[in-house]
């Protein structure tokens, strides 16, 4: 066994620093059971998806699901931890790889790919979930997520960049307003237009927006951190409605979203009540 | 009814003073300014104070008052 030293007097490392999660069981609101038994779906395997994988595979989530259908290009490598120069080289699926490298993280966690559009996950699918984390960079598929979840009774805790900008909001259907109830006519003109970092694959129509790993990496990190907290029994202790960050000023300010009685999420919702 | 607003612009500091009828909405706030500014398209939301108002809401809806300070700020929509 190593042996540590701590003012002159000699250490030897015991069975509490050869458990994984020792450390995050100090944490007394943490419910690492629960955690450990969630199934999780991340939408995204980008900037903030490969953020959010390590972050959750390092906190203890054991049961993991990414979906993307982009694939790997030089150009993400300022801000994707998983990501490499061969990945770039070989052009490889984006979910493929952030899942056989968060298993090298901890091979314990059973991280499936799933490459394809969220869109075409199966209706039925979304509720063995018991969580989703949106890792997305356009409107069309955050919509689509927001509904999904919203339908299933499933927790969503979308996350969104723009240079040194972020934003993470919490939504915990059927109580809080949802994305869309948050969303006007500036959104839904750029609802069909890809906000796309990569280019090529995909149609294309505006500039490519400004990513930074800072930024991405504090918006991926919050974002895991509610979803922690609701899967913990926490989620009155969540963001309520959304976090705004400005990353130039080092500030969080919390925003409140009216709920949209005209929103199709909630008015559903109360149909169905 | 016509009352006048302050907006400011979250990214640069800048105002504007707008004069607004109790029929505009939000929505015309929004698109009216960041035109002003030649924002990016993207998409774009004001709050008042620690409130999000609604697109679709009109200036009375929202109770939008003479005097008022609003602020434009970016709906970061990125995450790739």
């Amino acid at each position: 066994m190593p042996l540590q030293r701590y003012s002159g007097v000699g250490l030897r490392t015991g069975s509490i620093d050869d458990d994984r999660w020792e450390r995050s069981r100090r944490i007394d609101w943490l419910d690492m059971k629960r955690v450990a038994s969630a199934r999780v779906l991340v939408v995204g395997a980008g900037a903030l998806g490969n953020e959010a994988v390590k972050d959750l595979v390092l906190s203890g989530v054991r049961r993991l699901d990414v979906v993307d259908m982009d694939r790997v290009v030089r150009s993400n490598l300022n801000r994707c931890v998983f990501f490499r120069e061969e990945d770039a080289s070989k052009r490889s699926l984006k979910a493929e790889v952030v899942a056989r490298r968060a298993m090298e993280l901890d091979p314990g966690a059973d991280v499936r790919p799933m490459a394809g559009r969220v869109e075409d996950l199966p209706e039925g699918s979304w509720k063995r979930y018991d969580i989703v984390l949106g890792c997305l960079d356009n409107i069309a598929a955050r919509l689509h997520v927001n509904s999904q979840s919203f339908y299933s009774g499933i927790p969503y805790i979308d996350g969104g960049t723009r240079g040194t900008t972020g934003k993470v909001q919490v939504v915990l259907p059927p109580s809080t307003p949802c994305l869309q109830c948050a969303m006007n006519r500036t959104h839904y003109r750029t609802l069909e237009l890809r906000h796309s970092c990569t280019g090529s694959d995909v149609t294309f129509f505006q500039p490519k927006i400004a990513a930074e790993i800072t930024t991405t990496a504090v918006i991926a990190a919050v974002q895991v951190r509610e979803a922690i907290k609701v899967l913990s029994g926490c989620g009155d202790r969540c963001i309520s409605h959304v976090a705004h960050y400005d990353g130039l000023s080092g500030r969080w300010e919390e925003l409140e979203i009216p709920l949209d009685p005209s929103c199709p999420n909630h008015s559903a919702q109360n149909q169905m009540c | 009814m016509s009352l006048k607003v302050r907006v400011r612009n979250a990214e640069s500091g800048a105002t504007v003073d707008m004069e607004l009828e109790g029929e505009n909405t939000v929505d015309e706030i929004i698109e009216g300014v960041a035109g002003y500014w030649q924002k990016d398209a993207g998409a774009y939301v004001i709050r008042r104070g620690k409130k999000l108002l609604r697109g679709q809401q009109t200036v009375v809806e929202a109770a939008i008052l003479d005097g008022d300070e609003l602020e434009l700020i970016p709906d970061p929509e990125g995450g790739c």
